[in-house]
């Protein structure tokens, strides 16, 4: 399997607190891979210092492009130039931009790109995961409901072609039908050939939809392994409710 | 009051309050994204004045070819102000760019006296503005009067057409929600702030001009009240709101203007009417009249 | 000791410095003494405005615009009723306006106090807003004013000012005024009335929560701020012996404003640094805007070349030295001395059902943060609220601490109501809070930071610490109050970092400060937001002996958000889950663990 992303000894720190200690992992293209851990565990800083929106320290942080499988050192990249490389991140708490509308927003996601009718498609294919956008696409993005917000989000992740999709808890706040719902279509993404690290707190719909996993507490790596692997795994458990 | 003298205080009243619409647009527009008061907006005005001064007056290029150059140049100028003075402080407290911001204007009206002295200077008018038409029912205008209501919509129609019809202008309302997840689009941030300076120096450029030719002269100092009274403007029409800006102006400029015509022995407190009509705004509906809410979390 | 060995310093330096300045005009040319004059004028404005900004944190552009009202009164009364005669050629003075007449000093006082009631006026409305908003209107009430002048010629003689002012201000009277106005300032910075100031500069929501009137104080800081700006425009006007509307431009601000950028905001000292600099260096670089000639070679002055290096320096200086030359340090003799530490002392207060939150629902816009949460928390108990994020856990604590009303719903506290109080009433009647994101008053000491949370239990007003040294009321129960202070920062384990800044403190201690500064304000019910956030798991260990330890000593009862289930099944007898603002469940740790709604609402769907 060809590597993606590697990560090795991630740092964050914020003033005095430590939150990301020495985090290593590896993205294989095509895979789903998922970090999941309890709330404050650090999943998102992790997410974001990939993204470029985070300080951070790493002994490496290489992106293999599939495009022209060079590998180039991330680290230090404004998160403008990730997007350039084929990485996007669909954010934690989705960050819609509540004036624009669903379309503008997902034009915004197409930024980089120039080719119109190409824009055009991803957008009708954005609106074929998520009809329900479709029907809104003139509605301002505030005036959606939760769970549409997070299909705006993920599908504007999606609108600049990316390579490896990142997805912050996109389960977050949703009812339980609508988890199964995203969860589905992010199986369907994968399935379309684009990588996948998904960072979430629900981590048995998580699990369930992902090859491998890493387990985050406090700051670490606790576990890692295949998702059914770590399905039965009692730790996990652990990790969220304290053993 | 006859009907000439009420449309020629209508026309006034309109041309004063787009010109204050010009200027708030740039204000509205940086404030929107950056939350800075960019208080060099006004002298950036005078620039333009300035600029077309020289360029007309004391190289004598014609008209047209003047007042692009000066355009030109005032952009480069707003451009350079936020370079050097607001761009290494984007990470700063607000309130360190503000206190840049009143450095600046400072430092330019300073500098314009030490350039051009602080002596007002008279701009000719050209002919063909001011030669007045007929209308029917006795009134009179002259094509200035006129000039500057359609120049200023028009402009503000454009700009308009950039932000809601074009890419950078999604980008650039984009920026003034959310930094951070512009960013995440792949939009260069500091490239769209640079626009934004830079339209907003070009709509203050052209205001500055219209304003020389409408008082006909320039002076180091002209630019500050009207600045103060524009910032005003764009709070009070909503600050982050382009067309709030240039409602904001016309309110403003109508206000000032009617209320000298109707009561002229309030002539001497025309200067305190913004004011107050921004105390009362704020007092009542902070967010101006198409403002946006903006939410502090605890 | 060391206060004594401090006060003898201070006497012999102002002795000195009173010699220097019975001598000047022996010494000095009349240039320099003006120089000198200036100097102490601009300090006692810069002052004010720090006090207002720097101290107090609000933004105002209108320091200009009570310096005129100042001028204005004193000279109006100063001025003998020939020479009022004499200057009203326009129109007519107010025959009443006509006989005033007062000695110079009653006249400067009354200055004072009329730009302290016009300020008032201004603080009343204007207060409400924040930030940018209060420099605009702030601005624009000085251009009012200024207005205003020109065109009650009446009153003012308009925009042809007042001449022939008697020039009163000798070096005496403005050093002595600046003397006063510094030691009634540092009185005041020095109690723990001073330490409130900062501290809603530093984070006004925490001091909400410490139960202070925000509001009030900020009218308070800024009226006394514009009793200052009248005064040095009174100075100002009895120095130069000319006023008119034009001297009280916004540029005029910005000359104060740039005395204490380059001091350093927030600094006493700095102010006054600042002011010797400004001033000396603005009346300096006169000479660029002079002719001049070396030897055969004329160079031209360059009118306004002053103000063009001063605004590139003000540039400057924010640009690369943000905090000024002081920062917010101040000059102490204590920095020619090393520094000893002082020694600490315990007590108590004593009920059974301690909150009780009925049918509580909270919504913004029409989504439901809250839905209908009930519970009860008796004496003595420690009680969990968890939840995955967005369950609703923080916005509980809001409505619980007054932050935000109910959209409906009871709150009980004691057998009082309290749905719908503030902050700070909710604070006064027993409760006290830390935040998720830890809010400390970050310039200040660890002590003071403390201390600030007691001045909602101490009883002196605060314009005694303008004078302490006669209302030893301030002086008694600020010892008494750092005595406790140092009392509370041992039992937490902090007293090695009482005079540290806060907001150097390692993470840990950090969290236990704001612990200590919650107590402080002598709670009987505290709420910890997430405590453990951001802590190693030895840290939570230690956490947990001491919220347990807490509860005992001061005999409080606990309730807490956490997200570290180790802490949360350790720490709590009883336990309440939240999910999506629904209440979903409650029980002991145990019950808890086992329980397959909450299993779901952490691990999802399947998990149980």
């Amino acid at each position: 399997m060809e590597a993606m992303l590697k990560v090795d000894g991630l740092n964050v720190n914020y003033g005095a607190i430590h939150a990301v200690r020495d985090v290593s992992l590896e993205i294989n293209r095509g895979e789903i891979v998922t970090l999941i851990g309890a709330n404050g565990a650090g999943k998102s800083s992790v997410i974001r210092s990939i993204m470029g929106l985070t300080k951070s320290t790493a002994r490496e942080m290489t992106y293999i492009s599939p495009r022209d499988s060079k590998p180039v050192n991330i680290q230090g990249k404004p998160a403008e130039e990730h997007v350039k490389l084929g990485i996007s991140l669909s954010p934690e708490g989705r960050r819609i931009l509540p004036q624009l509308t669903v379309e503008e927003n997902l034009t915004l996601g197409a930024y980089i790109r120039d080719d119109a009718d190409g824009i055009r498609d991803d957008m009708e294919y954005v609106y074929s995961l998520f009809p329900r956008l479709k029907e809104r696409h003139k509605q301002k993005g505030g005036t959606l409901s939760g769970g549409e917000q997070q299909m705006l989000a993920v599908g504007r992740a999606l609108m600049s072609r990316p390579d490896l999709l990142m997805l912050d808890e996109p389960s977050l706040g949703l009812a339980p039908v609508l988890v199964d719902e995203v969860f589905a279509i992010i199986r369907e993404i994968n399935a379309q050939g684009r990588t996948i690290l998904l960072v979430e707190q629900n981590a048995f719909a998580a699990l369930k939809a992902a090859h491998r996993a890493y387990v985050l507490e406090v700051g670490a790596v606790s576990l890692s392994g295949t998702g059914p692997e770590l399905l039965d795994n009692p730790k996990v458990r652990a990790a969220y409710l304290g053993g | 009051m006859n009907l000439n003298i009420f449309v020629q205080h209508f026309i006034n009243a309109l041309s004063l309050g787009s010109l204050y619409g010009l200027v708030a647009v740039g204000y509205t527009m940086v404030y929107g994204i950056l939350r800075l008061i960019n208080f060099a907006h006004g002298d950036i005005f005078m620039l333009g004045a300035y600029f077309v001064y020289f360029a007309t007056i004391v190289y004598h290029l014609p008209w047209a070819v003047g007042v692009i150059v000066a355009i030109i140049l005032t952009t480069i100028c707003g451009l350079l102000v936020d370079r050097i003075a607001y761009k290494p402080l984007r990470e700063a407290p607000r309130i360190s760019a503000l206190i840049s911001a009143i450095g600046v204007s400072f430092f330019i009206e300073n500098f314009a006296v030490v350039v051009f002295t602080g002596m007002p200077r008279p701009v000719v008018q050209p002919a063909i503005l001011m030669k007045p038409i007929e209308f029917s029912g006795g009134v009179r205008l002259i094509p200035l009067g006129i000039l500057v209501p359609v120049v200023a919509f028009a402009l503000v129609g454009g700009l308009m057409w950039l932000l809601y019809c074009t890419k950078p202008g999604l980008a650039m309302r984009a920026i003034s929600f959310d930094i951070e997840t512009t960013r995440m689009m792949g939009v260069s941030v500091n490239k769209i702030i640079a626009l934004a300076f830079g339209l907003g120096s070009a709509l203050a450029a052209v205001a500055g001009i219209m304003w020389a030719l409408r008082y006909p002269r320039v002076e180091p100092f002209m630019g500050m009240t009207p600045g103060i009274k524009a910032f005003i403007a764009a709070v009070f029409g909503g600050i982050g709101s382009v067309p709030g800006a240039m409602i904001g102006g016309l309110i403003l400029g109508f206000v000032e203007i009617m209320s000298v015509a109707f009561f002229p022995t309030l002539s001497g407190y025309k200067d305190a009417f913004a004011f107050l009509l921004l105390i009362m705004i704020l007092l009542f509906r902070p967010t101006g009249l198409l403002g946006e809410k903006l939410e502090d979390k605890i | 000791m060391r206060r004594t060995r401090n006060l003898i310093l201070t006497v012999i330096a102002v002795v000195l410095f009173a010699f220097f300045l019975d001598k000047a005009p022996e010494i000095l040319n009349g240039y320099w003494q003006r120089i000198l004059n200036l100097i102490a004028i601009n300090a006692i404005l810069a002052l004010s405005l720090n006090l207002i900004y720097g101290i107090t944190g609000m933004f105002s552009l209108g320091h200009a615009g009570f310096m005129a009202i100042g001028a204005y009164v004193s000279a109006l009364l100063v001025l003998t009723p020939s020479q009022k005669n004499a200057m009203w050629i326009l129109e007519d003075i107010y025959p009443w306006l006509l006989k005033v007449n007062t000695p110079f000093i009653a006249s400067i006082i009354i200055a004072g106090l009329v730009a302290a009631f016009f300020g008032l006026l201004v603080a009343l409305p204007v207060l409400r807003l924040g930030g940018d908003y209060l420099g605009i209107a702030t601005l624009g009430f000085a251009e009012i004013i200024r207005i205003l002048i020109t065109n009650t010629a009446r009153l003012t003689n308009g925009s042809l000012g007042l001449k022939g002012i008697p020039a009163y201000t000798t070096l005496f009277m403005s050093w002595g005024c600046l003397g006063v106005v510094l030691l009634c300032m540092v009185c005041m910075l020095r109690s723990n009335f001073g330490g409130v100031l900062r501290a809603v500069r530093d984070d006004e929501v925490a001091a909400r929560m410490m139960g202070i009137n925000t509001f009030r104080v900020k009218v308070l800081a800024f009226t006394l701020g514009c009793f200052g700006g009248g005064l040095g425009g009174a100075l100002m006007g009895n120095l130069i012996t000319t006023i008119d509307p034009r001297m009280f431009m916004i540029t005029q601000t910005y000359n104060i404003l740039m005395i204490i950028v380059v001091g350093g905001l927030g600094s006493v000292t700095g102010s006054i640094i600042g002011s010797a600099l400004v001033t000396t260096m603005l009346e300096w670089l006169r000479f660029v805007e002079n002719p001049i000639t070396i030897g055969s070679i004329n160079i031209p002055g360059i009118p306004g070349m002053r103000m063009v290096i001063f605004s590139l320096l003000l540039i400057i200086v924010i640009i690369f030295r943000r905090e000024g030359i002081m920062g917010m340090r101040e000059f102490t003799w204590d920095i020619f001395f090393p520094r000893r530490k002082p020694a600490p002392k315990t007590e108590r207060p004593a009920s059974d059902t301690v909150l009780e939150v009925r049918d509580v629902t909270l919504k913004f816009g029409g989504l439901s943060a809250i839905d209908d949460l009930s519970f009860d928390i008796k004496h003595g108990q420690i009680m969990g609220l968890i939840g995955p994020n967005g369950a609703g856990k923080t916005s509980a604590f809001n409505v619980i601490s007054g932050f935000y009303k109910p959209t409906s719903g009871t709150i009980n506290f004691m057998g009082q109501s309290i749905g719908g109080m503030s902050p700070d009433e909710v604070c006064k009647a027993g409760m006290s809070r830390t935040f998720q994101n830890i809010r400390l008053f970050g310039h200040e000491t660890v002590l003071q930071n403390v201390m600030t949370g007691s001045r909602i239990r101490q009883k002196y007003s605060w314009w005694m610490t303008l004078a302490p040294f006669i209302f030893t009321d301030v002086i008694r129960e600020d010892s008494a109050v750092k005595a406790r202070a140092m009392d509370l920062l041992s039992q937490l384990g902090l007293e090695d970092f009482a005079y540290e800044k806060a907001s150097s403190l390692p993470y840990g201690a950090q969290r236990r400060l704001e612990i200590a500064r919650a107590l402080a304000t002598r709670p009987k019910f505290l709420l910890l937001d997430e405590p453990a956030a951001g802590m190693n798991p030895q840290e939570s260990e230690e956490l947990l002996q001491f919220i347990r330890r807490l509860r005992d000593e001061f005999d409080l009862t606990i309730l807490l958000i956490e997200h570290d289930m180790k802490v949360v099944m350790n720490v709590c007898d009883y336990i309440h889950v939240l999910d999506q603002g629904v209440h979903i469940a409650q029980g002991t740790p145990d019950e808890i663990k086992a329980n397959p709604r909450v299993i779901e609402a952490y691990l999802g769907k399947g998990a149980a």
